[in-house]
This record gives C-alpha cells, sequence and structure tokens, in this order.
C-alpha cells in the first residue's frame, strides 16, 4: 500500500479543480476517518430533494442530480468522463431523496489522485448539455411511464400511496417526479435549480476512510468554488388528517393484486420513543425477514404471497434493498404496510388479514415474549445495518439530519437495553391507529374489488391443500374482519392516469 | 433469484496497493475436506465481532433433469427455512431472530446459496442450526404445499419485469435438451403442480444435499482451527450420500434460431442476441477472452456504447453477459430500444461491432486498462465478510473450490489482443445465435 503521505502529497500536487470563493469550515464536515480502509468514500451532501420541485416541474431535483452524476463536465464529454473512470474501477452517482441529495462515490487510494479531479468536476463544473437532459429525461421518462406503471405493481402501490398521504404538500409527489412535470424540463430549469441550490450553504461534506489529513482541507478549499445562496427553507410538510379509511384503486391488467397503506406519523429517529415503537414495528414486519409477524400471517402459514412487511420510516426501493438505506432522511415520515402481490382472488382476505393484524397489535400492545426476543434481536441485527465506510458515513450524514450527537445505530443498540415494554406498548397507543388509513390497491377487476370493498361482503378463502384447524378458525374471523370504507373515499384510476401530473 | 454475470461478480472485493501484490486475493485462508467429503473454507479478515457464513449447495435449477420438476432448487431453498425435529421451523426462526442473525437464501442456475451474519460469539450456535438442516430437515406435507403457494407467488411478483419474460424465452429457444432451457424460478405449469410433488421433493433434499455437494465458506472476525474443530463436530455425522444428476449435453446448435414475445403492458423493445458460449474455465484461453470481449465491445466506454447510447441516443441501455457457468451458458448481448422501428439498425450494428472484433486486433491501451478495472473492482469488493463469501460463493459452487479465482486472474493477465480476436471469431458467430426480440403490447 502506498503510505498516506505518498497519497497526501499527489493530492497536494494536483492542479485545484476551481478557485474563487473562501474555503468552507471543514469543521462543518461529516469525516469517518478508517486508517486501515484502502480505499477512500465521497459523500457530498447538498440540501435539496424533490420537495423543492417547482410546481410543474416535479422530477427536477432527480433530473438535476442525474446531469450532475451523468452527464458531462465543462472540462470533459460524458463519453470521456467514463473512459478516464473505466481503469480506476471508480465511479459516482447521486442519490436524489425527498429532502437530501447526495454525490457519492468510492476509490481506491491508488486512484484517488487521478479520481478526485473528475469528481470534483462533476460537481462543480457541470456542463448541462442539451445532449445529456435529452438522454436522461427520457429514461425518467421510462421509469414512470413503463417500469412503475407496468413492471413493478408493488413500486407502483408504494407511489400512489406516498402521493396520496402527503397530496398537497411538497412531498406530494415521488422522487422521481411525474410525467407531465419531467416532460416540462428545460436545460434552463436545471441550470437555475442548479445555481439556487448547489451552493456553499447548501452543502454537508462526508469524507470516509483512509484517506489523508491533508483531503478535508482540499475538499474545503475546492468546494468553496461553489456559489453563495441560501435558497428559501421549504417548511416541514403537513399532511392532511385522514378521517376514515380512504381507498385508491388502480385498475390494470394485473397479475396479482398489490397493496400498500399507511399514514402520517410525526415520530423521528433519536427520541426515545422512535426506538420503542421500532421494537413493535420490527415485531410487525421487520423488512425482508422472516420474523415480520405479517409474514408469518400471510406467507408462511398461508402461502398468499413472497412477503409482508412494515415501516416507521422511509424506505426506497425496497424490493432490492435488505437492510435500511441511508440519506433517504425526511422530516416527515408515515406508517406503512408493504404486502406484496396476492393471487387476484385473495387481496380483500390479505387486506383484511393485515389490517386485523395491526388492530390486535394497536389494541392490546405486545406480549412480554415478542418483546424480550425482538429487542434482542434488533439489538445485533444493526450491526448489519451498515458493515461498509460507505454505508456508516451514510448514516453519520443522517445522524445530522437528524440532529443527533452521537450514532443513531449506537444509540439503537444501547435503547434495545433500556426501553421497556410499556414504553414500547405506550408508543404504540400514542402513534398509531387503524381507523384513519391511506390504501393503495393496485389490481385487475377494480371496479369489483371496489364493490366488495364497499359492501363489506365477506371474502371466504380457499386453498389447495389442507391447513391446520388453527389457520382455518381464524380464516373465519378475517373473511368478516370490518374493513369500514365508505364509497365517496375510494377512488378508481386507470393506470395510464397514474403519475401523470 | 440470481443470474449472475461475470461482470458483476467482479464487482465486489480490499487491501494494499495492485503494485504489489502477488496473488489477487488479498486474505489467507484454511480449507479443510471432512472424510465425508464436506469443504471448509474459514477466511479470516478485519470485522471485527461479525461473521459470515456461506453454505453452498452445488445445485441448482441446472440440476433439475426430470421431466416437470422445473423449480426445485428453488423451491427447496424455501423449504430448508421449515426446521426439524430438534428445532421445527418456528424454533429455528426464533433462534435466528434471538440472535439477530440477518439470514437468508438464493437459488441460481448453478447452486443453492444460504447466508448468514451473526456476532463471533453465536459461531457455535449457528453451525449446529445449519449443521441440524442441512442433515435433519423434516417437515409435513402441508407445510409443503403452503410453501409452494410462497414460491407461486414469488413468480407472479417477479413475472411482471419484462426482463423475466424474455429470459424465459430465450433460454427456453436457444436450448433443446440442456436444464438451462429452464430458468431458475422454473416453469409456471410445473410451480403450478409443485403442490403435489411432496414425496419427490424429499428425494430432491436426500439426492443433493449431502456433505460431498456442499461447500462452506466462513469469512470475517474467526478462528480457523477452532472454527474447524465445530465444524467437524457438527457435521461430521453427516453421511454422504450425493447422487449427480444426469445432465443431457447440448448437442451443438447447427443454425440461427429467432423468437419473439410479447409483453402484456407496455414496455421498450428489448432486443437479446445470445450465443452459446462455455463453461467456466481458467483454463480455457477463449472463455477468458470471452469475458473480456464483452466489455471491450458493449461495455461503457465502447465505441458502439458512444455511438447508440450517448450519440444517437437510440437505446435506453447496453449490456454484454459472458456469464461464470458450471455448463454451457449464453453469452448475452441486450439493447434496450426507445423505438421499435430501429431494433434491425441496432442489431445491425452489434453485428458489425461483432465484425470489427473478430478482424481488428483490440487497442493494447484498452485492453491493459480493463484488466486493471478487473483488479481493482474485485479488489475494492472484498470489504465485508459477507461480500467476500457472497463474492466466492459461484466459484466453490462451480469448482467446488475458490482456488480458480487466482487462476482466472493470473489467465486475464495473459490474454492478448489476438486472444479477443479468436474468442470473437469462435463464439460469436451465427450458428451459435439465438435472437429474441420483446415488444410491448401497449404502444
Amino acid at each position: 500500500m502506498k503510505t498516506l503521505a505518498a497519497v497526501c502529497l499527489v493530492l497536494a500536487l494536483m492542479p485545484a479543480v476551481m478557485t474563487g470563493g473562501e474555503a468552507l469550515d471543514t469543521r462543518t464536515f461529516v469525516l469517518l476517518p478508517v486508517k486501515n480502509d484502502p480505499t477512500v468514500s465521497f459523500r457530498i451532501w447538498f440540501k435539496v430533494g424533490s420537495q423543492n420541485d417547482p410546481k410543474g416541474k416535479e422530477g427536477l431535483a432527480q433530473i438535476t442530480g442525474m446531469m450532475l452524476a451523468d452527464g458531462s463536465t465543462k472540462h470533459n464529454s460524458y463519453a470521456a468522463i467514463k473512459e478516464h473512470l473505466y481503469p480506476l474501477a471508480a465511479g459516482y452517482m447521486a442519490s436524489v431523496g425527498t429532502e437530501m441529495t447526495v454525490i457519492n462515490g468510492r476509490v481506491h487510494n491508488d486512484n484517488l489522485a487521478a479520481y478526485y479531479p473528475l469528481f470534483m468536476d462533476a460537481i462543480l463544473a457541470p456542463a448541462f448539455l442539451q445532449e445529456d437532459l435529452d438522454r436522461i429525461k427520457s429514461q425518467a421518462l421510462n421509469m414512470l411511464e413503463t417500469t412503475l406503471r407496468y413492471a413493478s405493481d408493488e413500486e407502483l402501490g408504494k407511489a400512489v400511496l406516498y402521493n396520496d398521504v402527503f397530496a398537497g404538500t411538497p412531498y406530494g409527489h415521488i422522487v422521481a417526479g411525474t410525467v407531465q412535470g419531467v416532460r416540462s424540463i428545460t436545460l434552463d430549469d436545471v441550470k437555475s435549480f442548479y445555481a439556487t441550490h448547489y451552493t456553499r450553504e447548501n452543502v454537508v461534506p462526508g469524507i470516509g476512510g483512509g484517506y489523508g489529513p491533508e483531503l478535508p482541507a482540499r475538499i474545503a478549499a475546492d468546494l468553496g468554488g461553489l456559489p453563495s445562496g441560501a435558497p428559501a427553507a421549504v417548511p416541514a410538510p403537513e399532511p392532511r388528517p385522514i378521517e376514515g379509511l380512504h381507498v385508491t384503486i388502480v385498475d390494470k391488467d394485473a397479475p396479482a393484486t398489490a397493496i400498500s397503506m399507511g399514514f402520517p406519523m410525526h415520530l423521528l429517529r433519536g427520541t426515545r420513543e422512535w426506538y420503542a415503537l421500532a421494537i413493535a414495528n420490527s415485531w410487525l414486519g421487520e423488512h425482508r425477514n422472516q420474523s415480520s409477524h405479517l409474514y408469518q400471517v400471510i406467507r408462511e402459514r398461508r402461502g398468499l404471497n413472497y412477503g409482508d412487511y412494515s415501516y416507521i420510516e422511509n424506505f426506497p426501493h425496497g424490493g432490492s434493498l435488505q437492510m435500511p438505506p441511508q440519506n433517504a432522511s425526511r422530516r416527515a415520515q408515515l406508517f406503512e404496510m408493504w404486502i406484496r402481490p396476492v393471487p387476484l382472488e385473495t387481496g380483500q382476505f390479505a387486506l383484511r388479514a393485515a389490517l386485523r393484524e395491526f388492530k390486535h397489535l394497536v389494541d392490546n400492545g405486545m406480549t412480554e415474549g415478542d418483546f424480550h426476543l425482538t429487542r434482542r434481536f434488533l439489538r445485533n441485527y444493526v450491526l448489519h445495518y451498515a458493515p461498509t465506510t460507505m454505508g456508516r458515513l451514510g448514516y453519520a450524514l443522517d445522524d445530522r439530519f437528524y440532529g443527533i450527537a452521537g450514532s443513531h445505530l449506537e444509540l439503537f443498540r444501547k435503547m434495545m437495553g433500556e426501553i421497556t415494554l410499556e414504553e414500547v406498548n405506550a408508543a404504540i397507543r400514542k402513534h398509531w391507529q387503524y381507523g384513519n388509513m391511506q390504501i393503495a390497491v393496485i389490481t385487475k377487476n377494480a371496479e369489483a374489488f371496489q364493490q366488495a370493498l364497499v359492501s363489506g361482503t365477506p371474502s371466504p378463502i380457499t386453498y389447495k391443500n389442507a391447513k391446520p384447524e388453527s389457520v382455518l378458525r381464524e380464516d373465519k374471523e378475517i373473511e368478516v374482519f370490518p374493513v369500514p370504507v365508505k364509497k365517496e373515499n375510494v377512488r378508481v384510476v386507470k393506470v395510464t392516469g397514474v403519475l401523470e401530473q | 433469484m440470481q443470474r449472475f454475470v461475470f461482470a458483476v461478480l467482479i464487482v465486489l472485493s480490499v487491501a494494499g496497493s495492485m503494485a504489489m501484490a502477488k496473488s489477487i486475493f488479498p486474505y489467507a485462508y484454511t480449507r479443510e475436506v471432512l472424510p465425508n467429503g464436506l469443504t471448509v473454507y474459514v477466511i479470516p479478515m478485519e470485522s471485527p465481532g461479525l461473521v459470515a457464513y456461506y453454505s453452498v449447495v452445488r445445485t441448482g435449477s441446472r440440476d433439475e433433469f426430470e421431466q416437470g420438476k422445473s423449480g426445485y432448487a428453488h423451491f427447496f431453498e424455501h423449504m430448508m427455512f421449515r426446521g426439524t425435529k430438534k428445532y421445527p421451523g418456528p424454533v429455528y426462526d426464533s433462534l435466528i431472530t434471538g440472535i439477530g442473525a440477518d439470514a437468508n437464501a438464493y437459488t441460481t442456475d448453478d447452486y443453492t446459496a444460504f447466508h448468514l451474519n451473526f456476532a463471533t460469539d453465536d459461531l457455535e450456535k449457528v453451525i449446529e442450526l445449519e449443521s441440524d438442516r442441512f442433515q435433519n430437515l423434516s417437515y409435513a406435507e402441508r407445510e409443503f404445499q403452503t410453501e409452494a403457494g410462497a414460491v407461486y407467488g414469488e413468480y407472479r411478483k417477479s413475472i411482471t419485469s419484462p426482463f423475466a419474460l424474455l429470459n424465459e424465452r430465450m433460454q427456453d429457444v436457444a436450448y433443446d435438451v440442456h436444464t438451462y432451457k429452464h430458468t431458475t424460478i422454473g416453469f409456471e405449469a410445473d410451480i403450478k403442480k409443485m403442490p403435489e410433488a411432496y414425496d419427490y421433493s424429499k428425494s430432491f433434499y436426500q439426492r443433493y444435499y449431502r456433505p460431498e455437494n456442499v461447500v462452506l465458506l466462513i469469512t470475517g472476525d474467526v478462528n480457523p482451527a477452532a472454527t474447524i474443530a465445530l465444524v467437524k463436530r457438527y457435521y461430521g455425522g453427516w453421511a454422504k450420500g450425493y447422487v449427480p444428476p444426469t445432465i443431457a449435453a447440448e448437442p451443438p446448435q447447427k443454425a440461427e434460431r429467432s423468437a419473439s414475445v410479447t409483453y402484456p403492458g407496455k414496455t421498450l423493445p428489448v432486443l437479446d442476441i445470445a450465443y452459446k458460449g462455455d463453461a467456466f474455465d481458467p483454463a480455457n484461453r477463449l472463455y477468458v477472452a470471452a469475458a473480456l470481449l464483452g466489455d471491450l465491445a458493449f461495455g461503457e466506454t465502447s465505441a458502439l456504447y458512444k455511438k447508440l447510447y450517448i450519440t444517437e441516443q437510440k437505446i435506453e441501455m447496453l449490456d454484454a453477459s459472458i456469464p461464470v457457468n458450471r455448463d454451457m451458458p449464453l453469452f448475452e448481448v441486450l439493447a434496450r430500444v426507445k423505438k421499435e422501428t430501429d431494433i434491425d439498425s441496432i442489431r445491425d450494428d452489434i453485428y458489425a461491432t461483432i465484425r470489427t472484433f473478430q478482424t481488428v486486433p483490440v487497442d493494447a491501451q484498452r485492453l491493459s486498462d480493463l484488466k486493471r478495472r478487473q483488479r481493482y473492482q474485485f479488489l475494492m469488493g472484498l470489504d465485508t465478510p459477507d461480500r467476500v463469501a457472497g463474492g466466492l460463493a459461484r466459484f466453490a459452487a462451480i469448482s467446488g473450490g475458490i482456488e480458480v479465482v487466482e487462476d482466472y486472474f493470473a489467465a486475464m493477465e495473459t490474454v492478448t489482443p489476438d486472444d479477443i480476436r479468436a474468442a470473437a471469431q469462435h463464439y460469436f458467430v451465427p450458428e451459435r445465435r439465438t435472437v429474441v426480440v420483446l415488444k410491448g403490447a401497449r404502444p
């Protein structure tokens, strides 16, 4: 390995990418040095996201992030950047969320000197070419018009849920935006958005791994070249209160029924109550884990689908991630249950089963046994949340976002030794309820689904194989479990109109 | 469910400067083969208090040779969570939950992997639990039938992807007799019939879940001698009994094939051009050269990518996959096309690119850059116990060990521009080719 001193020397010799404004204060940086890590991880956080999309330009934050990470710079064409990065086995990307945009990249120390100017150029010197915008917009539209509408009903269900829950607020459209919004985005929109939001007051650089002591100062000097400016703060969203059960049914030629449901929640990580509720949520529906109770009831005992989970924090890309994402932080969260696609004829039954389990938990709280098991589980399970430097750096940025003085992951483990069953059940009573909820259903025969739902018709289930008596007995209760939905609270929409504007 | 491509695998892997590295794999390891044939690798690495534990069963959808029984390797992956007499499913689940392990499994064409990440203190408990379910799995017919429902649910969730549909069609058309004819999740008709095959499932377990057919990869904060002693204690009594499947060899393809498939929704068209390739073999110079050729000809710095993706913007995606497989896989070039009317010209561009590589030696600097890139990608990906074990799993499944990684990278270093040309001439010819075009039913 090259010595750190050698790396420092290489960096010191590199010409500054940009000169201009005063250097940033490195004391504001998020630093995570890891002595034996032969790589360097960067996460350059800009305090901007889809909440900042102007009306009618939904998707602009995402497109702008992609223009930085996936476009030409003033010094290199997009093709030339790919050429330069190629032998370095390194790249960079933009992760755009509702409130955060992070330009991140990782490189082996051997290749840092060649990588660094390319990475900084992406942030400081984007070329904003029309041909790059055309390519990126085409991708974004394909994501909305074909992938989301047709290729992943469960992701579509979540998108519909989020847009419904946060309708009328700056969170009221998914990060990918809307078809009309993306279509309308021009190069001037991107330039203006960049000028407003990619400023020295709006950036928090994060650096992790085996970097030398001079790197933060170097980044401070280079990012000091960003224009000055403090964009107007977006107030935290105040989603409208949900009264009763509201349902959006997306009608499409779907092979199965996908369901997502939830309601807004005013609770953020870092507070003792959050960790208490995290225990209840883990028991109810730990993400992609068979310890999830919903999973046990719907998949394991009845074989209706591939999995069933619940959330108290934003969890984008749940279909492909095993562990929670980083830098998806938000000031407003929702409680959410995700029922993966079930056979069409069991859609009503699965919805009832999930709501019934949730009601049971809200009404009765956790049992002593489940509480102890889940607390023990989480204490070790969170060790797997961020095994890499890049992951831990992401968490460190999120700690800054949420104003957590130490580390959320350490606090999480600590809390698992302190939180009591009484605290968990108090948090459930305070933050969870089952009477007011937004439900998104993606299914075939939407009208029939609506009628069955509104009329409260029982939804008996039959199996092709024998089931234990206990399951059959429980089925009798599930099939008539009341889901009181008023007709005026059900909306049926065609898939072709979803995410349109 | 995983379909493995070399380019993906290589994105794994950490330590010092490449210039000084004698071998590509940066960690020292211990290998032990028990008298019953179970192979164990223990790979210590810096990861305070954490261990990754992979049980690699060298059986995948490739081994499903009996008519009407596609999808069983994957189905069996599910059944392995149903428990034993000593630790019934719910007890196994609660023990795994109690130690806070990150536990899961996946199935591919060539193997099935069961993996756990957990705290070092729980190593013995995990070894006991894993050895128990591998030797003593026990489930009732109705549990089996319920799980069949979950598998069908997985199929339903997956098949809404145009790529899943395309892949299903491609494999069916390209192969006549080899078991790669079906995808890992299996034919839908076979999945529907799964609940009826309880007895068959037990025979599947008896034949394939045997020590000679399994490789353990244990990485992280572990002591090799103590770990191997535990493995011997808990797995030592596992009886041999592996019955190799009868896999029909695919006869040489004689003429080009083509097919189309309609996706029942809206999608951009996808053009899939596949060539019968060769099994993974570092000693096969043509194979190793082909693995590099895929990236040189169709990767993101290739002339074709620049033309179609960056300049003309006729495609949304261009990708080549030269897979790592036990038998003859398909070497594929995939293009997601923006306009249906461009499909033919893009196909011609792909053929023209292949002709160029068949006649003009690739630039030596580009080849050198690619080798460097692959070494660094491998190295940078080996940064957690899970990634180390996960990255080695396919090699262990195909060859029975991890030594082939060194062999592969050593062979890669010797590949010349002439080898690249020879690989293009050998594999990328019309008589090895199958072309499938996917289009959406909706405009």
